[in-house]
């Protein structure tokens, strides 16, 4: 092309259309940039098509050449950077919409189950295999259920008003001092019908009041989980066997019971139970005082006396009971160091302890 | 109990084989854990933790005894020459059968050589210091020793007959812990011919106590009612460490020589010369036979134990033994007071060949078992809902402070306390809201933004006309939600809780659990008063419910099958002008009933979604969204009819002074 066939403001647009192309950052700018060099009028291609219009005949071809081929780069330069543009403005337009998932969620709030009756509802979990179900009852008791049908005699120290909570009005009314009154309650209520039942065979949850002080160790109310089994010709193996399934069930399958002779009133034979520290399995910890053995509950043979009380004649019916503190199983496995924190309902406490099974 | 290892292998010299460690798991074995081990100087005190049926292990000797047993070991043989006794030096009337057998002796005093070194350790050892009275700590040494209590008395302050009687009702003695102490007629006393000198086998009289001037001694070795003395114990709280050996069953056969030892000690130490010794009363007759079969041991055994093995170890405590066609005729020895029925004497042998011998076997399934009771699941359900709704599970004390504003409206003073451990547990308690709302607050002090607690418990209700159950016990569930939820993350905003709206979010977690709508209409005790945690003077909201209030979920596994529409359903939208009193639920039922007539089956839904309250709106107004959904069971509705309803409920809506907003 003859650059002297076009004005010198031609020439010059010419030669900035790039920059100037290059400085549209959005489509409005990018419109007035196409208005300026392509629009119908007043751009630089409307001036080129008078000045072709006026020139001389003989030039009018190759001058038409030159301007066609410049208002073609600058339509399609100005076309590609539309393009661009618009992308640009629907990724920006997406971005707007778009969410870092990585930012902190929502969560769902978080409750939990107390730690104690998360225990006792997995020792219902842990004997429902085996036919047990759940029996209840008061916790203002009568001492007839709470002591005498448990062959607990009269004159005996747990019935002193300095261990026993009694109520105001009711002499013979207490807070009872255990979960046994259920095994009273319970051999009471079946006694009738237990040749057609085949015996009994129960746990006993519930919360139980000591005259003791707050402290670490004591608490005036904690809980116990009661477990009675009555049948035919039941012996200290059937205990044995009893236990060791349901430690297992609860401490994994390298848990191990141990039987020492120790005294209950209401049980003849009569044994402390320990099992095998589920924390350090037996070689020695803190928890165990290193001597890889815990002390769990207290168990034994019912007593003939507890099941005449209740009308089952001992010469016929034999049966176990045993019977654990859960607030102790609870400070064991979870290390607390303070029987406290079971009651005071921190929630920091409950939430770190409680779960939601 | 203490326990010194020295004096314990004096009696078993096969313990001196024995190491400290081994020896405590033997003990355990045996149902005496060792709680304690203290080593010092030497010696090693062990505390022995001993069963309340065991009197007869109280003593060095009596322990000794039963390791002897298990180990089938020889005990050393009991250092006592045995006295002639002589004629009654003064008279000893027995008038009470809880006193069978009483022995005694007099002797007067030399040149005291002291209490030698051994006998002071001892002492020592067992926390009971020689008082350098030769009578008094010889008496204590035998008691640790041997295990049966004495007592020494100063001859010469004792005014003509010894009397064991039962006290006169007011009588007074002064004990040698110088109390006064004033006697009922169930209180055993030696007694001399002007009143009471000592509580019988439990502590001795300030009057006649022996004294560094006495010069003639009066020995006591007796045997007293286990009963008796430990009622008076308990009945003066006088527990000493005679009344403990008494109260559970001392030796009768161990009287006399214990008295025995006695003078013996007191001839070596305080250069004693005997008066004379006598005895009143007789040993009681043995305690009674136990008969046990061989089936019966075995069912308790696990296993067959062979008679001749069962009979053996028995022998070794100390039982007379005979074989019958049936299994064994048992004879308890004087000091096993523990094996009076069958069962007994089975433990026995099982403890004597070691619990750890014992088999191990799941007892069959006889019946069929029951099911778990619909109270516990429904418990068990609602906990783990409301776990699973962000509510954490509380455990308080059933007894609360009197200041308790009892809900039920009964007395309280039937459910106090006769003995509380303070005022403030001193009422069972009529409601669970208290101590949540007092363990809401304990939480927002310690700076939890939100507080979310839930119990199940009973509370107690006083109803003194009904005789058989006068103070009923009502499971009951209470929550607490208090402080400010959200703001935590960037969608979830901020609501506060203790706002007058945080009442819905409550009223919606019953929702949740199905608590029926007329009881939580009813309930009047919303607000939790009180400031705490800031400024506000709500911090929350609470509710209560009698968990029998809550309905069980219906007995089928699954529900029957209802029909629901395929076809789509209309929703429309209502923004109308109120009222700021407008109550929601007179209007909502209003439109709803409107809605009822006109679209019968094909009305389905209608609630307010959105309250908007702005300056923009004219005053005293605020605007309501309302949603109404339609839907027909077997066609697709049309536009037109759906107008109709609309403009239905809205004349409704109108009729209450509602109107459509512009």
């Amino acid at each position: 092309m003859e650059p002297s066939l076009l004005p010198i403001e031609i020439l010059e647009a010419r030669q900035d259309f790039p920059k100037a192309l290059e400085a549209c950052k959005d489509l409005d700018a990018l419109m007035r940039l196409k208005g300026a060099f392509v629009g119908r009028e007043g751009s630089h291609a409307a001036r080129m098509m008078e000045i072709l219009k006026a020139a001389p005949k003989e030039q009018k071809r190759e001058l038409g050449g030159a301007i066609n081929t410049l208002k073609n780069g600058w339509e399609e330069a100005i076309k590609a950077r539309q393009a661009e543009l618009e992308d640009a403005r629907k990724r920006a337009a997406a971005l707007g919409k778009a969410w870092d998932p990585d930012l902190p969620p929502p969560m769902p709030p978080q409750g939990s189950l107390h730690p104690l009756n998360r225990i006792i509802d997995r020792l219902v979990d842990v004997f429902r295999p085996l036919g047990y179900h759940v029996e209840e009852g008061p916790e203002i008791e009568t001492e007839a259920h709470n002591f005498d049908g448990l062959n607990i005699p009269a004159d005996h120290p747990a019935r002193s008003s300095a261990d026993t909570f009694y109520l105001e009005k009711y002499p013979e009314l207490l807070l009872r001092t255990h979960t046994s009154p259920m095994e009273v309650r319970t051999l009471l209520r079946v006694a009738p019908q237990i040749e057609k039942k085949g015996g009994i065979r129960f746990l006993a949850p519930g919360r139980v009041y000591r005259k003791d002080e707050i402290d670490p160790t004591h608490s005036p109310m904690f809980h116990q989980v009661e477990g009675m089994l009555v049948g035919h010709g039941i012996g200290m193996h059937h205990l044995k066997g009893t236990l060791a399934y349901a430690m297992k069930a609860l401490f994994g399958p390298d848990a191990d019971v141990r039987f020492r002779p120790s005294y209950f009133p209401f049980v003849e034979p009569g044994c402390e139970v320990d099992v095998r520290c589920p924390l350090c399995g037996g070689s020695g910890c803190r928890v165990c005082k290193q001597s890889g053995w815990v002390e769990l509950l207290g168990a034994g043979l019912t007593h003939p006396n507890v099941l005449a009380y209740a009308g089952i004649d001992p010469n016929v019916w034999s049966g176990f009971a045993f019977g654990m503190g859960v607030e102790r199983i609870a400070m064991m496995v979870s290390e607390t160091p303070d029987l406290r924190f079971f009651f005071e309902n921190d929630q920091r406490f409950l939430k770190t302890m409680g779960g939601l099974n | 109990m203490l326990i010194e290892t020295k004096a314990l292998r004096k009696e078993l010299p096969a313990l001196k084989r024995v190491g400290t460690k081994e020896l405590c798991e033997l003990l355990a074995s045996l149902g005496f854990p060792v709680d304690a081990v203290d080593e010092n100087d030497g010696s090693t005190v062990l505390d022995v933790d001993v069963t309340a049926n065991r009197g007869d292990v109280l003593s060095h000797r009596g322990l000794a005894r039963d390791i002897a047993a298990r180990l089938g070991e020889a005990m050393a043989p009991l250092a006592v020459k045995v006295l002639a006794e002589g004629e009654a030096l003064r008279p000893v009337r027995l008038e009470s059968p809880a006193c069978p057998l009483y022995a005694t002796a007099v002797l007067e005093l030399g040149k005291a050589q002291g209490t030698p070194a051994e006998a002071r350790e001892l002492l020592a050892h067992m926390g009971a210091n020689a008082k350098d009275l030769p009578p008094v700590d010889a008496s204590n040494e035998i008691l640790h020793r041997i295990g049966h209590p004495t007592h020494a008395f100063d001859a010469d302050t004792i005014h003509g007959a010894l009397i064991v009687r039962w006290a006169r009702v007011g009588e007074k003695v002064v004990t040698l812990d110088e109390v006064e102490r004033t006697l009922t007629a169930q209180d055993l006393v030696i007694a001399d011919e002007e009143g009471a000198i000592a509580l019988a086998g439990v502590m001795g009289g300030n009057s006649t106590k022996v004294t560094p001037a006495t010069r003639r001694v009066l020995l006591e070795s007796a045997y007293f009612d286990p009963r008796t003395i430990r009622a008076t114990a308990q009945r003066h709280n006088l527990h000493t460490d005679a009344s403990l050996r008494f109260g559970r069953g001392a030796d009768p056969g161990m009287a006399m020589t214990a008295r025995d030892m006695l003078v013996q000690r007191l001839e070596d130490w305080a250069g004693g010369r005997l008066v004379g010794a006598w005895t009143a009363g007789s040993v009681p007759p043995p305690a009674q036979v136990v008969r046990i079969s061989g089936e019966v041991m075995s069912r308790v055994a696990g296993e067959t134990i062979p008679v001749e093995e069962a009979a053996t170890l028995l022998e070794r405590v100390g039982c007379r033994v005979e074989s019958e066609p049936e299994g064994l005729r048992v004879v308890p020895p004087s000091w096993r007071h523990d094996l009076g029925i069958v069962d007994d004497v089975a433990e026995e042998v099982l403890r004597l060949r070691g619990y750890e011998r014992i088999p191990s076997a799941l007892p069959p399934l006889e019946g069929s078992p029951e099911p778990l009771s619909r109270d516990y699941l429904k418990r068990r359900r609602i906990a783990a809902l409301l776990a699973h709704l962000g509510f954490c599970q509380a455990v308080t004390f059933g007894f609360v402070d009197p200041g308790e504003d009892s809900p039920h409206g009964d007395d309280p003073a039937f459910r106090r306390l006769k003995n509380p451990l303070g005022e403030e547990y001193s009422l069972m308690r009529g409601t669970l809201l208290r101590d949540l709302r007092d363990a809401a607050a304990t939480n927002l002090d310690r700076g939890a933004r939100e507080v979310r607690l839930f119990e199940m418990a009973p509370v107690f209700i006083s109803r003194p006309q009904d005789s058989a159950a006068p103070v009923e016990e009502r499971w009951t569930l209470g929550l607490v939600w208090a402080g400010e939820a959200g703001g935590e993350d960037p969608l979830t905003p901020v609501r506060k809780i203790a706002a007058p709206e945080g009442k819905s979010y409550l009223i919606g977690i019953l929702k949740a659990l199905s608590v029926p709508e007329q009881v939580i209409r009813d309930f009047d005790r919303w607000t939790l008063s009180g400031v705490v945690g800031g400024a506000q003077g709500h911090l929350g909201w609470q509710f209560e419910v009698p968990l029998d209030a809550i309905p069980d979920p219906p007995e089928r596994v699954i529900p029957t099958f209802t029909s629901f529409s395929r076809l789509p359903s209309v929703a429309r939208d209502l923004s109308l002008l109120v009222g700021l009193d407008q109550g929601y639920l007179p209007l909502v039922e209003a439109m709803t009933a409107a809605a009822r007539t006109a679209a019968g089956e094909s009305f389905q839904d209608l609630r307010c979604v959105d309250v908007f309250r702005h300056k923009s709106l004219p005053e005293g107004r605020q605007a309501w969204l309302f949603r109404l959904r339609f839907q027909n069971p077997s066609r697709t509705l049309t536009g037109e009819e759906v107008d109709q309803w609309v403009a239905a409920v809205l004349d409704a809506a109108k009729s209450l002074g509602a109107g459509l907003r512009g």
